[in-house]
């Protein structure tokens, strides 16, 4: 133990995504000495492979854009089981994140005017999305980053060292959260990649940013660090994680070959004209259109298609319906042998756009299937089916600050859960970010600042933690990580996917047991120095407990809503809609379990709610709701 | 299948550290079935672990791999069923982030970009791929290079807005036209593909390289800011702009298509000319 390497710092920020380097920079600001941590190269992270564009209710393009008519469409989008304080705030405050963004030099389209330009997304009202082409993601990063640059420039002017402030660590693991015996977060215990050395930081506040839980899933949009590390950390932490039955399923993926399948082909596809067919040439989505969306959405062609040019007196086309109901509707065609030669549907706008404004709207698409499937979507339709590509669920988190119930730890972004409720909307994950990452890195500050004593992790947690993360190298023949990843990836994705049934549900959670206990005899090969097994091998255990919740907490939950869809159970129930399924963790590393509590969901603030007309409350809410609720009577129209 | 000592013996190759890799590969356990369409490829990588080798050697597999896939999946067969300590970067695995660089048959690619059926052997002939590291920068282990020293140029041209002005209310209007000038820079992932293929660089680890001065150009250009004379003034340096031999290598390596050599063509200018 001599030779541990060891850093302290004020604010300790795990994952350099869009929400860590927001939370980064603003605890920096608030004169915290601040470090981010990330698995990847900085600026690598997950983030960059948003496509579509940021949501924020500026107005720009359509001057009846509000946070009001935003935040009403997040819960719809969400089912009403949103927190509605989270998606208050996110409605309130994306704008000026975006426009932060615009000053820290990121690119925007822009509109004839000059200012920054809006585009049109499922579930959204107006076009409300900010973005570069469709490559916003991946300017957000940038922008986040240079903005690191330049303020750690600013640093060694000031203090002579680059570093002072503000420093990122790239390509290092976290394996535990440190905690003094009061509970309180102490730093985190990790690894470098490269060399496989221990290091550790201390630190009295941790900010969670480590975005989700994709890869426990065989067809998935989501990169190799999608891993629900931070979702693992938490409940090995004592912290809760709310939502976790809810997994979004992209409907339009990648489906051939089968080398790409499950990369994301973005929703602005659709959202710049593109319409979804089957095999005999129909426009299916028209059959989809769910009860209580039939007053938003169009149900013949012609107006669909008018909505593009005049969507003040038309209602929007079908298939930009919440991504929830286009994965599912494209679910059932293929399963009624309407589906495409390779097992998807027909995405087409090569018929929609002239191929120069296709290639000039969508160039990253155009040259993703140019290139991997050798398909021109100017000419010919693409071929694309449902895909992992979100979880709502995450650490419950107190909306204003980002504090988990653990003194110290806060999260922010994918790992965080409640403000997408039981489906996030497109657009709505870029804001989240940078809404509740600068939240978190306020909260964070604010937390180390009232601190009279920076906690002090026991000298025996490091040794434990040690001991824990070299456990993969010892003993001989058992399995390979390789292979335990496959058949977690194989079980999530046939028993807990995006149609669920009890009995094969319960089937998953003896399946995960027993690769459990599998995955505590794995065994690696090789040294430590950069070791992709051995890292493979831990990021298992996280893995594993983070789909246990998922598991558990879809056979409780007997009703349909969002990204929870049960065969058993098909409908919406107003009762499931007041309860929240808890999910918190005991015992150690590969050993934890899961436990899942229901909890009340706390009751929408009258004014929120007067937001929404009584007819629409009276199909998510209860009788006994809404005879409580006089104040909704009547809402502002929309 | 092969297992990987056998087949890198009779490519005699340099084995050096044959016997653990024979085990290793023997306990891979069981592999996938081999597609329908399969044809095996003998992928050979440039290997470096400073734990067991003085120098890097080669390292011959045989990989089924179908025509669409990517040589990234051959990467990965590689790792995950014969060899799991093989060491390269990866994130996004479709071409955004630029995690992936590598040197692949002679020229850089991102793996996850180029596809098996481009790069097959003609007339029938048995298909060998070589995989190396990107040239100009430390190897760390196999394909993993120390990518410090090319965010060190990046960092050294000021890549970031800089404004003197107040900060607007809102949003600083740019029109599409002044936007579309320096839009083709700010297509760039820092991938490294570009640096790492520029002769200069090779030779010259100084040199700032491409990708270093198409953030520059990203900036320069960019009607909202006020900053182009620093910025030029850093690329005058004698590690600067005129290092640039204009091969084009950089823009023969460019993953996404940028103009890398007219973006430093322009910065040129721009410093001839004293001319935004």
């Amino acid at each position: 133990m001599s030779e541990l390497e060891r850093h302290a710092y004020d604010v300790l920020v795990i994952g350099a995504g869009g929400a860590g380097l927001r939370a980064a920079i603003e605890a920096r600001e608030h004169g915290m000495r601040t470090a981010v941590l990330c698995k990847s190269l900085f600026g690598k992270a997950h983030t960059v492979m948003a496509e579509g564009g940021i949501a924020a209710a500026m107005g720009n393009v359509n001057s009846h854009d509000s946070w009001q008519v935003h935040f009403r469409d997040t819960m719809r989008g969400g089912k009403f089981l949103n927190n509605w304080r989270m998606a208050e705030l996110h409605a309130k405050e994306a704008p000026d994140r975006v426009w932060e963004l615009e000053t820290y030099g990121a690119l925007f389209d822009r509109t004839a005017d000059g200012r920054i330009s809006q585009r049109n997304f499922g579930g959204h009202e107006y076009p409300r999305l900010a973005h570069v082409g469709d490559r916003t993601g991946l300017e957000l990063i940038r922008s986040l980053q240079q903005k690191i640059v330049s303020l750690q420039q600013e640093d060694q002017r000031e203090l002579g060292d680059y570093e002072a402030r503000l420093k990122v660590f790239a390509e290092c693991t976290v394996t535990e959260l440190l905690q003094d015996e009061d509970g309180r977060i102490a730093g985190a215990f990790g690894y470098w990649r490269e060399s496989g050395r221990f290091v550790s930081f201390e630190a009295p506040a941790v900010v969670l940013a480590t975005g989700g839980i994709g890869k426990s899933f065989k067809v998935t949009s989501n990169s190799w660090e999608y891993t629900g590390d931070g979702h693992a950390l938490a409940l090995r932490a004592g912290a809760a994680l709310v939502n976790m039955e809810f997994v979004q399923f992209h409907p339009t993926g990648m489906v051939w070959p089968p080398s790409v399948k499950g990369i994301l082909v973005t929703e602005s596809v659709r959202g710049d004209g593109g319409v979804l067919r089957n095999s005999e040439n129909k426009r299916f989505m028209f059959d989809y259109i769910p009860e209580v969306f039939k007053d938003k959405y169009a149900d013949n062609e012609t107006e669909a298609d008018k909505w593009y040019t005049d969507a003040d007196n038309n209602r929007r086309p079908p298939e930009l319906l919440p991504r929830d109901e286009v994965a599912r509707a494209i679910n059932s065609e293929v399963k009624a042998g309407r589906g495409s030669p390779h097992g998807g549907v027909f995405l087409d706008v090569s018929s929609r756009l002239p191929a120069e404004e296709i290639i000039r709207r969508l160039p990253s698409m155009h040259h993703q299937f140019k290139e991997l499937a050798d398909v021109d979507i100017t000419a010919q339709p693409m071929e694309v089916g449902p895909t992992c590509h979100y979880v709502m669920g995450g650490v419950e988190v107190e909306p204003d600050t980002a504090a988990s119930r653990v003194p110290g730890l806060f999260a922010a972004g994918e790992v965080s859960g409640g403000m997408h409720g039981s489906n996030r909307l497109g657009g709505n994950s870029l804001s989240d970010l940078l809404v509740f990452g600068r939240r978190a890195g306020a909260g964070a500050s604010a937390y180390v600042q009232g601190l009279t004593e920076r906690p002090a992790a026991a000298p025996e947690t490091l040794a434990r933690a040690e001991r824990s993360a070299l456990a993969p190298f010892d003993g001989e023949g058992g399995a390979n990580p390789y292979g335990l990843h496959m058949e977690l990836q194989q079980v999530m994705n046939d028993l807990v996917g995006i149609i669920r049934k009890s009995g094969e549900m319960a089937q998953a959670l003896e399946k995960l047991e027993a690769l459990k206990a599998k995955a505590a005899e794995v065994t690696v090969e090789g040294h430590r120095q950069f070791n992709p097994g051995w890292h493979l091998a831990l990021d298992l255990r996280n893995m594993l407990l983070v789909s246990e919740c998922v598991a558990k907490a879809a056979l409780l939950r007997t009703e349909s809503r969002g990204g929870h869809t049960r065969d058993d159970f098909p409908g919406m129930d107003a009762e499931w809609r007041r309860k929240l399924l808890v999910c918190t963790a005991s015992g150690d590393g590969v050993e934890a379990s899961a436990e899942v509590v229901e909890k009340p969901q706390v009751p929408m603030r009258p004014d929120l709610l007067d937001l929404f007309e009584y007819s629409e409350l009276e199909k998510y809410l209860t009788g006994q709701e809404l005879t409580g609720q006089s104040g909704a009577s009547r809402g502002e129209g929309s | 299948m092969t297992a990987s000592a056998t087949s890198a013996a009779s490519a005699q190759d340099n084995t050096s550290a044959g016997q653990d890799k024979t085990n290793a590969a023997g306990s891979r356990g069981s592999q996938p079935p081999v597609p329908e369409g399969a044809i095996t490829i003998t992928v050979k990588i440039r290997r470096f672990n400073t734990e067991f080798d003085d120098e890097p050697r080669w390292e011959s597999f045989q990989v089924p791999a179908l025509p669409t896939d990517r040589v990234l999946n051959l990467l990965h067969h590689v790792k995950w069923y014969l060899d799991g300590t093989l060491t390269f970067r990866r994130s996004c695995a479709h071409g955004i982030c630029g995690s992936d660089a590598m040197r692949i048959n002679g020229v850089n690619r991102l793996a996850c970009k180029v596809l098996v059926k481009d790069l097959l052997a003609g007339g029938g002939k048995a298909t060998t791929i070589t995989i190396e590291p990107i040239k100009g920068l430390p190897v760390h282990k196999d394909l993993l290079v120390d990518m410090e020293p090319f965010f060190e140029a990046f960092r050294a041209v000021k890549p970031y807005l800089i404004n003197y002005g107040q900060e607007p209310t809102r949003e600083r209007i740019q029109s599409a036209a002044d936007r579309e000038r320096f839009d083709d820079t700010t297509k760039c992932i820092l991938c490294a593909c570009c640096t790492t293929s520029c002769p200069v660089y090779w030779t010259e680890g100084s040199y700032f390289g491409p990708a270093a001065i198409v953030n520059a150009h990203r900036f320069i250009f960019d009607s909202r800011d006020e900053a182009a004379e620093e910025r030029l003034d850093i690329l005058n340096d004698v590690d600067g702009v005129w290092r640039c031999r204009t091969t084009f290598n950089c823009t023969d390596a460019c993953p996404r298509g940028i103009q890398v050599t007219k973006a430093i063509q322009e910065v040129k200018r721009a410093l001839l000319f004293k001319r935004v």
